[in-house]
């Protein structure tokens, strides 16, 4: 027994990481992982690989990424424009050192932790160490949860993970047409300037802007919503009616908006609200119901209503058959009390069915929310033939890029897209979106079976 | 006497309007898709031309025949197809063992990392498309079939693999460590005795990730580039955006050969699909 086996296993494990297993636990293989990992990443610190071999001058591929991260590059006017440096990639170059390095960081608290077991069970058990031995089966335990989720992790890492990092960093930068598009100009860290510039600061038109583009997306999200599930309910509750001889004709029609792709119907519904040539005008005109044409995508007010409508048009079916699915699951006695026949029966389902429906499907409300808050879609391509900017313009929209129209999604899609481009006013209000977000989602997941059954 | 005769009345009253509702939801539901196999099948190339019936001229295929002849619709709805077989044959395999493994091992930051993936899975997957888009550049990815179908694996992984683990979850631990106790691998154990009776889930998950790409939009304007690499949506959204004055008819007939083969797919499959979006969607 050595009394201060662990005390010296920690201190030479934190000198060099993997030492105190090699000198002192007898696990000479997992220490010399270990000790390799940190000999790799301190490889990368300090030789610079140059015309003339590797140098060692502490100014290696990882010092370089965390450096150009901090600096975002030098504006050198003099060099041709392609040998410039790029501030964006030197941002995602010094992330993806970040990345390296966090690993680095949590295979070293790794080790700490698995000195402080082995020693613990030197303790325990009178002086016994458990060996190389006991470190390869463990590992090959391990291996099969390790190789099936290695292609996930680094996936993840690099299309997920990084890109998530990269816009959070993306908002506090002045990255934006005309002025600082990398590689021609610098891209320089402007702290909270942006987010100064777009919840009320020197820019109001950047504010009037916001402020129209959130108050829509709002709006939008509670009424399409709210559409789309009452509209789902009434007719999945209707063809439940006995009198409804031919409910499955009814339902089967019901059904076709959900099997054809959405940005199909949009497309399709962009030409017949179009107000020049689309049929809905030309047969309004020929009933006599109106004389000139209906503005239904250009004017403001008519285009929100529009958007509305024909995503209630491709997002009802859905609805319907969830809401009948519940109400056959739930019992026969409310499958049959939910058909809607007579007076009595209305009293019975708005205070005893629909209620009960409606805490059922919560996490489906919930979730159609969210959805709803991020259709790109319903306010793009629906406003398809609308114009340069498609869809009503505002008196900002040149500068601004976002019209009438424009939910907080469809407004990031053009920042980014469409000139002149705004990255950094793209990456705030994606920032934004996910503050807002995530609450809603995880309070959803909590409600979830699989959330309350599961230990995790 | 009075009482019933008045409920009677009320009856008859309610059950035509509900029918009357109905039969006009019908028209708003039937008018647009019949426009649509109209106008695929009408000779004008343009919205005017058509009117308010769109059967009203003698059928034609000269729609489709300019839709291959002049663009690359062919292509478009190869290049489509291939995009989701790699995207779903490569979600389903990454995402079961992935699940499997979550579902049935203890391992450092198991916990954390299923919290993450739920927190990933509200970002919509644009909001990195800068990032995307240089990581792609750097690979060189960019206006090809494999680099998109990266981008859309790495967005499918974080809520299909909650939504099947959390299938797995369900299925007694018992099953798979009496194969472990008779000598099978995990591997085994997994591909012998969770596989196939996860294959509802599994089927679910095939078909949502192998429909995605033929309706998403963002992405792919963002990686692809040529005409040659585009999938159905630009396509089609390129071949009406700003002139669906002369094109439309055109549209329509590219739009019915999409459809078509998804609302048959999902009248069959109706069923199926509906118990799993059940699953998927309402749990409590």
């Amino acid at each position: 027994m050595d009394a201060n086996l662990r005390k010296k296993a920690l201190i030479s494990g934190c000198l060099w990481m993997g030492l105190g297993h090699i000198l002192y636990l007898k696990q000479q293989v997992k220490g010399a992982l270990y000790a390799l990992a940190e000999l790799a990443v301190l490889f990368f610190i300090a030789f610079e690989q140059t015309a003339e071999g590797l140098a060692l001058n502490f100014n290696g591929l990882i010092v370089k990424g965390v450096r150009g991260f901090i600096t975002l590059g030098v504006f050198n006017p003099d060099l041709p424009v392609r040998q410039r440096d790029h501030s964006i990639f030197l941002m995602i170059d010094g992330l993806i050192c970040f990345v390296i390095l966090l690993l680095l960081i949590v295979l070293f608290v790794l080790s700490i932790r698995s000195i402080c077991a082995i020693t613990a069970h030197y303790k325990a058990t009178g002086g016994e160490l458990p060996g190389n031995k006991a470190f390869v089966r463990s590992m090959s335990e391990k291996a099969f949860p390790s190789i099936g989720l290695s292609p996930l992790v680094i996936l993840l890492l690099f299309f997920v993970v990084l890109p998530i990092l990269f816009s959070f960093f993306l908002a506090f930068t002045n990255y934006s047409y005309p002025d600082h598009i990398p590689p021609a100009n610098k891209v320089d860290w402007v702290g909270f300037k942006n987010f100064v510039d777009l919840f009320g600061g020197g820019q109001s038109m950047w504010t009037t802007a916001l402020g129209r583009v959130l108050l829509w997306t709002l709006v939008w999200a509670l009424l399409s919503t709210a559409c789309v599930y009452f509209c789902g309910m009434f007719v999945a509750f209707s063809l439940l009616n006995r009198n409804i001889r031919i409910a499955p004709f009814f339902r089967g029609l019901f059904i076709l908006p959900y099997a054809v792709p959405s940005i199909i119907s949009l497309m399709v519904w962009s030409n017949l609200l179009n107000g020049t040539f689309g049929p809905l005008n030309a047969m309004l005109k020929q009933i006599g119901i109106i004389k000139t044409n209906i503005p239904w995508l250009t004017d403001p007010s008519m285009a929100k209503f529009s958007m509305i409508f024909v995503n209630t048009w491709t997002g009802f079916p859905y609805h319907m058959l969830m809401v009948t699915s519940i109400l056959t699951s739930i019992s026969p006695d409310i499958f049959e009390a939910a058909s809607i026949d007579g007076a009595s029966n209305w009293k019975r389902n708005r205070f005893i069915t629909i209620p009960m429906v409606l805490r059922q499907t919560m996490p489906l409300i919930i979730m159609s929310f969210t959805y709803n808050v991020n259709n790109f879609g319903a306010a793009y391509f629906l406003f398809m033939g609308a114009g340069a900017s498609r869809g009503p313009s505002a008196a900002d929209t040149v500068s601004t890029n976002a019209n009438a129209v424009d939910i907080v999604v469809s407004w990031i899609y053009k920042l980014t897209l469409q000139n002149p481009q705004k990255f950094q006013y793209a990456a705030v209000l994606a920032v934004l979106v996910f503050v807002v977000l995530t609450p809603f989602a995880i309070w959803n997941y909590t409600r979830t079976k699989s959330y309350k059954e599961s230990d995790f | 006497m009075e009482n019933k005769r008045h409920r009677s009345a009320g009856h008859i009253f309610s059950t035509v309007s509900i029918h009357v509702v109905l039969i006009i939801f019908s028209i708003l539901i039937i008018y647009p898709l019949l426009y649509v196999i109209g106008s695929a099948f009408s000779p004008s190339n343009n919205l005017q031309g058509i009117g308010i019936n769109p059967f009203s001229q003698a059928p034609t295929l000269a729609q489709f025949t300019k839709l291959f002849e002049n663009t690359s619709y062919k292509l478009w709805y190869t290049n489509t197809l291939i995009i989701a077989v790699m995207v779903s044959s490569a979600t389903l395999i990454i995402t079961s063992t992935a699940a499997y493994i979550f579902s049935r091992f203890k391992f450092m930051l198991r916990k954390q990392m299923m919290i993450a993936f739920l927190v990933f899975q509200i970002f919509p997957s644009f909001v990195g498309m800068v990032a995307i888009y240089v990581l792609l550049l750097r690979i060189g990815g960019l206006d090809t079939k494999w680099g998109l179908a990266l981008v859309y694996i790495a967005s499918n992984i974080p809520y299909n693999t909650w939504l099947v683990k959390s299938y797995m979850d369900s299925i007694p631990k018992s099953f798979d460590e009496a194969a472990r106790i008779d000598g099978a691998t995990n591997f085994t154990a997994f591909r012998r005795i969770i596989l196939p009776i996860a294959r509802p889930i599994l089927t679910f998950l095939l078909i949502t990730s192998f429909l995605g790409p033929w309706m998403d939009f963002i992405i792919p304007r963002m990686v692809l580039r040529s005409d040659k690499q585009f999938t159905l949506a630009l396509g089609l959204f390129q071949l009406i955006d700003g002139k669906s004055a002369n094109n439309y008819t055109m549209f329509a007939a590219g739009a019915l050969l999409v459809a078509v083969p998804f609302v048959v797919l999902f009248l069959i499959g109706q069923k199926s699909l509906l118990t799993a979006l059940g699953a998927a969607g309402v749990k409590e």
